[in-house]
């Protein structure tokens, strides 16, 4: 496993685009600790929109995140509430030692504060802090305010967007919204991610399941909504949901009987990102989910 | 929710599932027992249990599924899976989980027999047919010859005749697979008595390597490789296998194989292959073993003085004073072994026609390291000062095989200030900064490729028998005279005569 080494942060309040650019090259080149070299090597861009109630979520999944994944995080905190305009940085350069390399391996961290009108147009300042032509992903916390400027703009930006429909209140009305963006952006969902193991099992009951007609869920709304959005497009048949909203995945029955619970369903926040950071191209059967469980009426268990 | 269904993998078979569509599949092997001969062995113990171990810590194994360790040895079953525990423990690459190993313990067997003798493997059958019964393994067999090459023959023809009605049989055979071209095609028509080449899985464990598999990923998922990868572009090609090791505690098997049978036949012939194929239509097993074996096919038999053998003296290797060859314990004192060679070998197809492919292994060299380095030719004109280009070098790739896996390429860069003076940069990509996962052991992905069927990464009797016909042409020049061994002392880089083989070219070995 690897061991943080050590880590090389400036902090800039009321800053500028090109000071923090400027200060993340001049911890690059200073970083260098005991004669040991230090290496940047990032393969993609991770961005990540996070309003101030989900900051401290959003911190814990990234420290579980850097050391599988080295690429250049980007956390946008938007308060357009602000009392004054403003971009405050925190940016860092943490460097990892792994078994068997010499060199340090590092990422890169810088957290904006976006303030009042500065939280308008996000693109303008992500933009040129982008490493240039490695991919671009954006975990949206919370549900987006889809057609919002902010939202349209880093939409436009990004070749994925990641997001948690378990974090969204208006299920299943807002997968319609999501739907919309299909042809624009890939898209991915963690609670989909959630249920990888759940589908597994349930794929295993074929043929027998093709005649099913009602699933019965206790678990989160979004996973449940999912679940079932997936086997009505796959099957191509109608199926109920029967839900007892839980916060996991506890269990689910076809037409009654229980489905055999898969062992080592249960990944951290961190290991369901990372996931999905490995992901370059659309998910059509994530997609025809989606669309197929935009009308489910979940029946209370 | 009043029954337990249990999710099975099959179906009918007579329609497809839909819900696998896009479920990023494990490739999770069908039920099936693995037998593994040698089971009181240092491979087993070193190797195959900790990369059992891993791929039972990741779920890649099936569910139903039993290991039968078989050895001379009198031991219990609980005796075997409680040395199996410590080897996992102490050479396994990842943490111990009690849970893990209890899932892994529950399926592991053993039966001490001598299976050089008549019948010897009636325990192991009966066994196996209990385990068919307990485990569910349906009759699927994977049998694993750890053994020494002399008894592969008696356990090849013992497993055929008593194969079973039902399920699959898969045999792995570790190297050495004969001692020459005679041996082998004699091992060959043995097998071939009982099993079909679909059955045979043939270990060069350097091929279940994330880094050799990466040459491939390198040269036919980049387009900028491909059009230079020719005898236009390339200068010549380096491929070292270095260990700074002695023999240790193998003399009396290394005694008999010496570097060219241990390593060159093998490791080394194979990464030549890799180097210089043809892009294959597909990555099916047969299409990318269909271009290696041209390669094989095509390689000019060396002269005598284009190989070079060498045996170790004494020396120092890392600040410690280390043994000759003919002084470890198990060598004789007069042994003609060689613990190193090298040979310049070409090639003789339409791309790499009169390009040099030098070749070298040997033991107590300075350190351990595996690489491949495609040096391409000198910018035809650099327009600079002769002091400027002082410090330019040839553009090398070079493919770290291990360790430090990766790839770097050397170019010229400008040196920073006035004037224009230039030097050799390194751009690297190191495996372990990339990917920041530990790479499997060769080990866990050609065990779980057998099991699979897939046999992409086994070497295949046309493939063995071609490497030996090399070997056996080389072997013959040497058997005319006797060399004055030793002729390099440990902790160096080998014999000056190696140096004088790349020498006479006006190139130089790279620093290993």
């Amino acid at each position: 496993m690897s061991a943080l080494a050590h880590i090389d942060d400036w902090t800039g309040g009321d800053t500028t685009v090109a000071e923090i650019d400027r200060r993340l090259g001049d911890l690059r080149r200073s970083v260098e600790q005991e004669g040991v070299p230090d290496l940047r090597t990032s393969v993609l861009t991770h961005l990540a929109w996070v309003p101030p109630e989900y900051e401290q979520a959003a911190t814990d999944t990234l420290a579980g995140l850097a050391e599988r994944h080295p690429s250049r995080a980007i956390l946008l905190v938007p308060e357009p509430e602000a009392e004054t305009d403003g971009l405050d940085a925190e940016i860092s350069v943490r460097c990892f030692s792994l078994p068997g390399l010499e060199a340090h391996v590092c990422s890169e961290v810088i957290e904006l504060r976006l303030r009042g009108k500065r939280a308008v147009a996000p693109a303008s300042i992500v933009s040129p802090l982008l490493i240039a032509d490695l991919p671009v992903f954006i975990r949206w916390r919370g549900r987006p305010d889809f057609g919002s400027g902010p939202f349209e703009q880093l939409v436009e930006l990004v070749d994925r967007l990641v997001v948690d429909s378990g974090e969204w209140a208006d299920l299943p009305a807002a997968y319609a919204q999501l739907a919309s963006l299909f042809d624009r952006v890939a898209a991915s969902d963690i609670a989909w991610s959630r249920s990888l193991e759940w589908r597994r099992q349930l794929a295993g009951l074929w043929p027998g399941i093709a005649s099913a007609r009602r699933l019965t869920v206790a678990g989160p709304r979004a996973d449940a909504l999912l679940l079932t959005g997936w086997l009505r497009s796959r099957l191509e048949r109608e199926l109920e949901l029967e839900l007892e909203e839980r916060p996991e995945l506890e269990r689910l029955a076809v037409d009654g009987a229980a489905v055999e619970t898969p062992a080592g369903s249960r990944r951290s926040a961190s290991d369901l990102l990372s996931a999905e950071l490995e992901q370059f191209t659309r998910d059509p059967v994530y997609e025809q989910a989606v669309l197929a469980c935009a009308d489910v009426q979940p029946i209370s268990a | 929710m009043a029954t337990t269904t249990r999710a099975t993998p099959e179906h009918d078979g007579k329609e497809a599932n839909p819900l696998l569509e896009g479920l990023r599949l494990r490739r999770t092997p069908e039920p099936c027992a693995l037998v593994i001969f040698g089971a009181s062995g240092d491979l087993t113990k070193r190797k195959l249990f900790p990369a059992l171990y891993s791929l039972a810590l990741r779920r890649l194994l099936p569910e139903s599924f039993a290991i039968l360790g078989v050895a001379r040895s009198e031991s219990t079953t609980e005796e075997f899976r409680s040395r199996m525990e410590e080897a996992v423990r102490e050479f396994g690459r990842d943490r111990f989980d009690e849970e893990a190993w209890e899932r892994l313990a529950g399926g592991i067997n053993y039966v001490a027999t001598d299976f050089a003798d008549e019948g010897g493997l009636d325990a192991v059958r009966d066994c196996l047919t209990e385990l068919d019964e307990s485990r569910g393994t349906r009759g699927n067999r994977v049998y694993y010859l750890a053994t020494p090459p002399n008894a592969i023959g008696i356990l090849v023809q013992q497993i055929g005749e008593r194969r079973g009605a039902s399920g699959w049989t898969r045999l792995i055979v570790e190297k050495p697979f004969g001692r020459d071209l005679t041996s082998a095609r004699e091992l060959n028509a043995k097998i071939s008595e009982f099993f079909v080449e679909d059955e045979v899985f043939r270990i060069d464990h350097y091929l279940g390597k994330e880094t050799v598999q990466n040459m491939l990923a390198l040269r036919f998922a980049n387009g900028i490789f491909e059009p230079v990868w020719n005898r236009q572009f390339i200068n010549h090609v380096q491929i070292s296998v270095a260990e700074s090791i002695g023999v240790g505690s193998r003399a009396s098997f290394y005694e008999e194989t010496g570097a060219i049978r241990d390593i060159f036949q093998n490791h080394l012939l194979q990464l030549v292959a890799l180097t210089a194929m043809e892009p294959p239509i597909d990555f099916t097993a047969d299409s990318v073993r269909n271009e290696k074996v041209k390669v094989l096919r095509s390689l000019h038999t060396p002269g005598p003085k284009s190989v070079v053998r060498g045996q170790y003296g004494p020396g120092f290797v890392e600040g410690i004073e280390v043994p000759g060859y003919r002084d470890e314990e198990g060598v004789a004192p007069d042994s003609e072994t060689e613990t190193y060679m090298a040979a310049k070998l070409y090639v003789d197809n339409w791309r790499w026609a009169d390009t040099p492919f030098y070749v070298r292994t040997g033991k107590r060299l300075p350190r351990r390291e595996t690489t491949i380095a495609i040096e391409f030719n000198r910018a035809p004109h650099p327009p600079f000062e002769e002091m400027a280009r002082g410090g330019l070098r040839p553009n090398v790739l070079l493919v770290h095989i291990q360790p430090d896996e990766g790839v770097s390429l050397e170019i010229g860069a400008k040196v920073p200030g006035q004037g224009m003076s230039i030097q050799t940069v390194h751009m690297d990509f190191l495996y372990g900064g990339a990917f920041r996962t530990a790479l499997p052991e060769a080990y866990e992905r050609l065990i779980l490729d057998a099991m699979l069927g897939d046999a992409t990464l086994f070497t295949r009797t046309d493939e063995v028998e071609e490497q030996w016909a090399l070997v056996d042409a080389i072997v013959a020049t040497w058997r005319r005279d006797r060399p004055s061994f030793p002729n390099y002392a440990a902790g160096t880089s080998g014999p000056s005569s190696a140096d004088d083989l790349v020498g006479r070219d006006g190139r130089a070995w790279r620093r290993p």
